[in-house]
């Protein structure tokens, strides 16, 4: 299933990761081998998610594609040509919030705005009204430690939205939230991703979560990581939340869980 | 509390007057409150622009406390980012920093006076020498010790140095520079005084010199606590700075008790 690309979308990849490993040296001396020739192809407008147990290497294949972290083998191309860390065209959003103590949530959404020397005027009216959307509207002049952890984590979601960069680096971004407000934040995700059509690369533990959101999942296993699965998400969009509850989508998820295998215990 | 503050000192004053009045200490040797009082007034009730006023003296110690401490303060900043951002910087300035170190620098006074005279520049040197180190060392830590998931954040938008310098290490080492100002607001009065003992025209290391050749020893407990209290009220000044800049640390207050 891999270079399907998504419907109506140029077959040539925005990125291309081939071949990647990656291996950590420890502070105790030992060799872990955190990515095994893992290759994926990022259409443009296509939304991926990754799903794979805690420790096989997802936050690390996603600092690799974010330009933070360095790969040993293997290549990551970006519209044909090799990634050198100068695209400024990526959101990231962290596995924690990340939010800077000594700024308000507003100046936090907008440093990148600063940051990437964009106008900050049309920026803060962007932040304001994505701070509506993700329900922080009236927290914008609180400081981070007077919003609860999934306050915070929907903050640091609009700062990686904030410049409306083209690729969306996304590592379990609704790990902290209420399975109610997740849910409502996956149905957000999925509109705003259908008025952009960023390139969304998504890490979750949620298979319900990956099903839902993706055109397209991508299953890892552990030590070293490796990609075991790929599976396209045939659902027409825009996606119900009632679709969770189909037979179609039941049977997706089981076929999901089964891959991940006896990994770790699917939490929903 | 400060009902406890103002009951714990009328007791340290009640045991005092006591010691005085029911043993035969002599008074040169521990005057009693009233005769260290009745010094106090007189010391700061003279025109400030006489010799034997506390406020002539007081004055030329808090301007040298002032400007060593901001001198000292000031290169100790700018060393410690420079060091902390540049290895080059860093491996040139490590020899002279760890020699000094370990001296005990209020040792350079005399070398100080022969230098730069009996003015107030050798007692602004020797404030400015001991305010450097600790905000050298706090400085280098606190611009050291950014969170690692922080820097990543701007490395992610490809952040200049001088942007991450700025957006990041610099308001994220603030709680430690503020460990770093207090001892060093304390270290640049304690310079000033020993400066003064070795040899200068005005301040009241000066007077309490002249205080102890004439064995006035109410006189000198009077200038020990004016001294103490000019060290508070810097120390308060710089604590409601800290709170201004740093209300955000969860730590906020680390230098409580210094
Ligand atoms: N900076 C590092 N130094 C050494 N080892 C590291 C480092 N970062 C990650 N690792 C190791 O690499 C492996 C993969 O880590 P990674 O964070 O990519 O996992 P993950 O899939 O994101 O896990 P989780 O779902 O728990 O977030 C782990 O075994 C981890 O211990
Ligand atoms: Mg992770």
């Amino acid at each position: 299933m891999r270079d399907t690309p998504a419907p109506g979308m140029a077959a040539e990849p925005l990125v291309r990761v081939s071949a990647l490993s990656k291996r950590y040296a420890t502070q105790a001396g030992e060799d872990i081998h955190a990515l095994e020739d893992v290759s994926i192809d990022l259409v443009d407008g296509e939304f991926v998610a990754v799903l794979g147990p805690s420790g096989c290497g997802k936050t690390t294949l996603l600092k690799i594609l974010a330009g933070i972290e360095l790969h040993d083998h293997g290549e990551v191309l970006f519209k044909g040509k090799p990634f050198n860390g100068a695209q400024t065209g990526t959101g990231v959003v962290f596995q924690t919030p990340v939010l800077l103590p000594w700024l308000t949530v507003l100046q936090n959404v907008v440093l990148p705005i600063r940051v990437l020397g964009l106008s900050l005027p049309q920026g803060t009216a962007r932040a304001r009204e994505l701070l509506e959307l993700v329900g922080l509207k009236g927290f914008e002049n609180k400081y981070p430690v007077e919003l609860s952890g999934g306050m915070q984590q929907r903050a640091a979601i609009v700062r990686g939205l904030i410049h409306d960069p083209r690729i969306l680096l996304m590592d379990e971004p609704f790990g902290a939230l209420d399975a109610l407000t997740r849910e409502r934040m996956n149905v957000e995700l999925q509109r705003i991703w259908l008025v952009n059509k960023k390139t969304v690369f998504f890490i979750t533990h949620s298979v319900s979560e990956a099903a839902f959101l993706a055109d397209r999942v991508i299953v890892m296993s552990p030590r070293p990581g490796t990609i075991v699965d790929e599976v396209k998400v045939p659902f027409a969009r825009p996606r119900d939340i009632d679709l969770t509850s189909s037979a179609d989508f039941g049977r997706l998820t089981t076929h999901l869980r089964h891959k991940l295998g006896s990994h770790e215990s699917a939490h929903d | 509390m400060w009902l406890q503050i103002a009951l714990s000192l009328a007791v340290g004053v009640a045991a005092w007057q006591s010691a005085v009045s029911f043993s035969d200490i002599p008074s040169y040797v521990l005057p009693a409150p009233k005769s260290v009082l009745a010094a106090l007034l007189d010391g700061i009730s003279q025109s400030p622009l006489v010799r034997s006023s506390f406020w002539f003296h007081l004055f030329d110690t808090l301007k040298a406390t002032v400007s060593g401490f901001a001198i000292g303060a000031s290169i100790g900043l700018v060393l410690a980012a420079f060091m902390a951002e540049f290895r080059v910087v860093e491996n040139a300035a490590l020899p002279y920093v760890v020699g000094l170190q370990s001296l005990p620098k209020v040792a350079i006074a005399p070398l100080l006076v022969i230098w730069l005279g009996y003015g107030s520049e050798s007692k602004v040197a020797m404030a400015a020498v001991l305010t450097l180190f600790p905000v050298l060392i706090n400085g280098l830590q606190g611009f050291r010790s950014s969170a690692r998931d922080r820097l990543e954040m701007m490395a992610a938008l490809k952040a200049s140095r001088w942007q991450t310098f700025r957006h990041i290490k610099l308001p994220g080492a603030l709680p430690m520079i503020f460990a770093g100002l207090h001892i060093g607001i304390v270290y640049a009065m304690l310079g000033t005084i020993v400066s003064e003992f070795t040899g200068a025209q005005r301040g009241m290391g000066v007077i309490m010199m002249q205080l102890q050749t004439v064995s006035d020893t109410a006189g000198v407990f009077a200038a020990l606590v004016l001294l103490g209290f000019t060290g508070y009220v810097l120390i308060s000044t710089m604590r409601l700075l800290q709170r201004r800049l740093v209300f955000w640390a969860e730590n906020g207050d680390q230098t409580r008790g210094i």
